[in-house]
């Protein structure tokens, strides 16, 4: 405050067009920040776009297709839920430069419908934002690059630290874990992991 | 109509929204750069915790196997344990004896499940288990078999124990149905190689994940005096001094129950005339048997919370440079060579050509790239005047930094390590490309040509690269520099076996000098090149199939089977320029043990390297080694041992429980972190932990049937799943919202 007095004493010419420059800078830099938030969400819906394509093609001609010439990782599968009415392509891996585009397979758990766990995660804010609609015994569906179809049926659904999560990849039988970050509505990221576990159900080939 | 209580009053209002304004501006100064620090923090940490505990079971130290398995909440109480391990050293070949004795303390039927590591190149290939006064040997099956037969004899309560391979490295031991208070001893043999490097033969024996030596443990004459006799010795103090301690938790902390004592000792018959025997990390004595051979045993109050390392070497004049051992088994016999390559001088060290590849890609954003980038600069400061050098960088476009190789002059080397320093990660990986430009080899034709290839391998077409480094690697080495937490391990060793190089895992910033100084003390000594080895009898298979160079102070080591030892084996190469060649008589190779193992594990990383190569099938190559691994009785990734004793023992009513074998954690490491949250168990949580859990299995008769299975691979560590989006359109919208209003008052002033 004592500086608005000053900038009051000095005269009006220099405070105006000082504070006429930090609105400036200000406002520069909230469109940035604001641009650059908006860019994760555009990159993460665009994408699906790119993905969906990249998808398609790799179930007819049955090897991975990159989405984009640069990518460091291709589609594998497609996750729905029927009755939300969503879908999402998952990619190979989970970097972070993966999940910005969608969700990933984890790579040391098995493709969804092997024997064993198959584990899928993506960000809360994006692809996996429906999980938290997920109810028991909603039926996910997971379509492979190889064209088969999986039904899983939600068996239940718990919150676990990332590194306490306690998922087998080599447990007996078809599962499937969908994980992504909890709690829902946070803004900061933290270590807490919200995990949707299901069942197989169903096969359906080519 | 007064015009000054007017001016007053828009006077007051006026300061009002210029103190307002200001405090605005004031606090989005000081709020916003001190949220956008945070925000940046909270990333690197986030990425920091992450890949130190998301490694792969493949990329994790023993130690860390342990963490993962103590979620379980179905462990009652741990059987005690005591080990002893019995070492055999003959000339190039150590045969190890392990015997593990388990006790079941608890009032019940219980499992265990026993996790030991073991060198590399260890073949495991026999299993007894001693129940009483009976014992059960087991024999070599078809791994899924094995685990079937296992299965079924632990739900019929028949006593059976299960040795399988988890990697390489790791093997597991399962002991089902061990009833209340009985003692189970299960002895499990196995065979490594005796390493040479720089004059010295070492040996190592992992302890880090078996138990600590007990300092109350039988005195160490009376241990070396019989197996079976040190044994009891061992097995019966600590039981009886710790029958009052029960073990609660799997996993101990460090000061508590020392439930696993080691006892070890070694017959070291090295075949020459020893100099200095000596043991890195542990208190031993050492008696001397003869000139050659010495006899070791573990002593003292040390700790085996380290791996137990001897080292011995030969008097200097005795020095060997060959060794040749042969053992006869079934019609074949099975060769060992060792080949030491004359130590030439070389007055004028002879230019080398260095080709630098580095991967700046968005994979290798963050600490990756500063490694990448530190080890480079590293690399280039240690170029010598008559090297030649170049340096390409790639994502998914590539750059030569120089058209073709230069001589390493100061301002070379000065502006590719400006060029270095100045690189960024961003963009794709296409390593194809550079892979096929580091090892265009047109220009230059000869001397060594050396090429160090640094990223994280995070690609998905690495059939496609191996493919060409075996296609276009010509006179090229291929020196694979893995970067980050977590590198293609795969992917970077199998390049580096099919360019005849090394591979070196970088993990840390802190790691960079002391992994990149050991590579380049290589790179800078290759002893010999272009080796090649010939027998003059036909029909002898030779492992490896592709002889690597051999470098200074290291040993060439080739194993063989053949119908006869007869002939001669020439082994030749280039030192420098001038050609090298040794003829080794081969009838008058001496006897050895355990040469055939040798032999035939190494045929089983030739056929995967094979497959890798593309040279045979997923189907050929798991034929291949299925059937050297019944041939030869090692345990591989198909192959289990196994051991059932036929008589029921458990009454079906008497539920079986499963406990794992408490298990320590290596010297250094932090027991609180590694545990992650639950810092403190006491035992009084525990055992509540354990009643509840007991509980739960009595009413649930199935529950506790369900197999165990490896610790390393139980628990899966999940990505970071949100993203800064919305914090980061949080943060824009408030500077927004100031910006407008601080302009809004300029504004007003302006007109006023």
């Amino acid at each position: 405050m004592i500086v608005a007095t000053r900038l009051q004493t000095i005269g009006s010419a220099p405070a105006r067009s000082l504070l006429t420059f930090a609105a400036g800078i200000l406002i520069a830099a909230g469109l940035f920040l604001a641009a650059q938030g908006g860019w994760i969400y555009a990159k993460a819906a665009l994408a699906q776009l790119l993905l969906e394509r990249a998808f398609a093609e790799s179930v007819i001609s049955g090897t991975p297709v990159k989405p984009w010439s640069w990518a460091d990782t291709w589609p594998v599968a497609r996750i729905e839920v029927p009755r939300l009415g969503v879908s999402a392509i998952a990619l190979k891996g989970v970097s972070g430069q993966a999940l910005a585009f969608g969700p990933g397979h984890l790579d040391n758990t098995p493709q969804a419908g092997e024997e064993g766990t198959a584990v899928y995660a993506a960000h809360r804010d994006t692809h996996f934002t429906f999980l938290r609609n997920i109810r028991e015994n909603d039926r996910l569906r997971i379509a492979r690059s190889d064209g088969q179809i999986f039904t899983f049926r939600v068996t239940h659904m718990a919150v676990a630290r990332w590194d306490e999560a306690e998922i087998d990849p080599d447990a007996r039988g078809v599962h499937l874990v969908l994980a992504t970050c909890f709690p829902f509505d946070a803004v900061t990221s933290g270590p807490l992991r919200y995990l949707v576990y299901a069942d197989l159900e169903e096969t359906t080939g080519k | 109509m007064s015009a000054s209580p007017n001016v007053s009053r828009y006077q007051k209002r006026q300061n009002f929204l210029i103190r307002f304004g200001l405090l605005l501006w004031f606090s989005n100064a000081i709020l916003l750069p001190v949220l956008a620090v945070i925000f940046a923090l909270l990333h690197p940490l986030e990425s920091h915790a992450q890949p130190a505990a998301a490694v792969t079971p493949n990329e994790m130290g023993t130690g860390s196997l342990l963490l993962q398995t103590n979620q379980d909440g179905k462990y009652i109480e741990a059987p005690r344990l005591a080990t002893d391990v019995d070492l055999d050293v003959n000339g190039p070949t150590a045969r190890a004896v392990l015997t593990q004795a388990f006790e079941n303390t608890t009032d019940k039927w219980v499992e265990a499940l026993y996790v030991f590591p073991l060198p590399e190149d260890s073949a495991v290939y026999s299993l007894k288990m001693i129940v009483g006064n009976r014992i059960v040997v087991a024999d070599i099956k078809e791994k899924q078999a094995a685990r079937a037969i296992y299965e079924k004899a632990r739900k019929e309560g028949k006593k059976a124990s299960l040795v399988e391979q988890q990697r390489p490295n790791v093997f597991t031991n399962a002991v089902a149905n061990i009833g209340p208070h009985e003692k189970i001893v299960v002895q499990i043999e196995y065979q490594q190689s005796v390493r040479l490097a720089d004059g010295r033969f070492s040996l190592r024996v992992p302890l880090v994940v078996a138990p600590r030596y007990s300092p109350q443990g039988a005195s160490p004459i009376t241990q070396q005096a019989d197996l079976k006799a040190g044994w009891g010795q061992t097995k019966q103090s600590p039981s009886r001094k710790g029958s009052d301690q029960p073990i609660s938790a799997p996993l101990m902390a460090p000061g508590g129950d020392r439930a696993n004592p080691v006892t070890l000792k070694v017959n070291l018959d090295a075949g020459f005339p020893l100099d200095d025997v000596k043991s890195l990390y542990h208190a031993v004595k050492i008696d001397k048997i003869g000139d050659s051979a010495r006899r070791i045993v573990l002593d003292g109050d040390a700790t085996s919370d380290r791996d137990f390392v001897l080292e011995w070497s030969a008097i200097a004049s005795n020095m060997p440079s060959v060794g040749l051992f042969r053992e006869h088994v079934g019609k074949d016999d099975y060769m060992l060579a060792y080949v030491m390559p004359p130590a030439v001088a070389t007055p004028q060290k002879a230019g080398r050509e260095v080709v630098f590849v580095i991967d700046n890609s968005g994979s290798m954003g963050g600490t990756s790239i500063e490694q990448a980038r530190a080890s480079l600069d590293y690399a280039l400061s240690r170029l010598e005047p008559n090297d030649r050098f170049n340096v390409i960088r790639f994502d998914n476009t590539m750059t030569k930094f120089f058209p073709d190789s230069v001589m390493a002059t100061a301002e070379n080397i000065g502006s590719a390590r400006r060029f270095v320093t100045g690189l960024e990660a961003a963009g794709g990986t296409e390593m194809l490309p550079p892979l096929q430009a580091a090892l265009d080899d047109s220009h230059q034709a000869n001397g060594l040509r050396q090429v160090v290839f640094l990223t994280d391998g995070e690609v998905s077409n690495e059939q496609q690269l191996l493919d060409a480094i075996a296609k276009l690697r010509g006179r090229s080495r291929i020196f694979m520099v893995g970067i980050g937490s977590a590198p293609n391990t795969y992917l970077m060793s199998r390049a580096a076996e099919l360019g005849r190089g090394s591979f070196t895992h970088i993990g840390s910033v802190a790691e960079v000098n002391e992994r990149m100084r050991a590579l380049f003390d290589r790179l800078e000594n290759p002893a010999v090149t272009d080796v090649a080895a010939s027998f003059s009898e036909k029909n002898a298979s030779l492992s490896p199939n592709l002889l690597p160079d051999i470098y200074h102070g290291e040993p060439l080591v080739l194993a063989a089977r053949m119908g006869k030892a007869a002939g001669t084996l020439t082994v030749s190469g280039k030192i420098g320029d001038r050609p090298w060649t040794i003829s080794l008589p081969l009838d008058q190779a001496s006897n050895a043990k355990g040469i055939s193992k040798i032999w035939a594990r190494r045929q089983i990383d030739d056929a995967e390297v094979n497959l890798t190569l593309g040279k045979i099938s997923q189907a050929d190559a798991d034929k291949r080694i299925l059937q050297l691994a019944l041939d030869h009785h090692l345990v591989t990734r198909l192959t289990s041992l196994l051991a059932v004793d036929t008589k029921r023992l458990r009454p079906t009513n008497a539920p079986l429980t499963q406990a794992d074998i408490p298990l320590q954690l290596p010297a250094g490491w932090d027991y609180n972190k590694l545990l992650g949250i639950g810092t403190t168990r006491d035992a009084k949580a525990d055992t509540r932990h354990q009643q509840a859990a007991d509980k739960s299995e009595s009413a649930d008769g199935d529950a506790e049937l369900e197999p165990i299975s490896a610790p390393a691979q139980t628990s899966v560590p999940l990505p970071q799943t949100a993203t800064p989006g919305m914090l980061l359109i949080l943060h824009g919208l408030l500077a927004l919202l100031c910006g407008a209003s601080l302009l809004f008052l300029a504004l007003r002033r302006n007109r006023a």
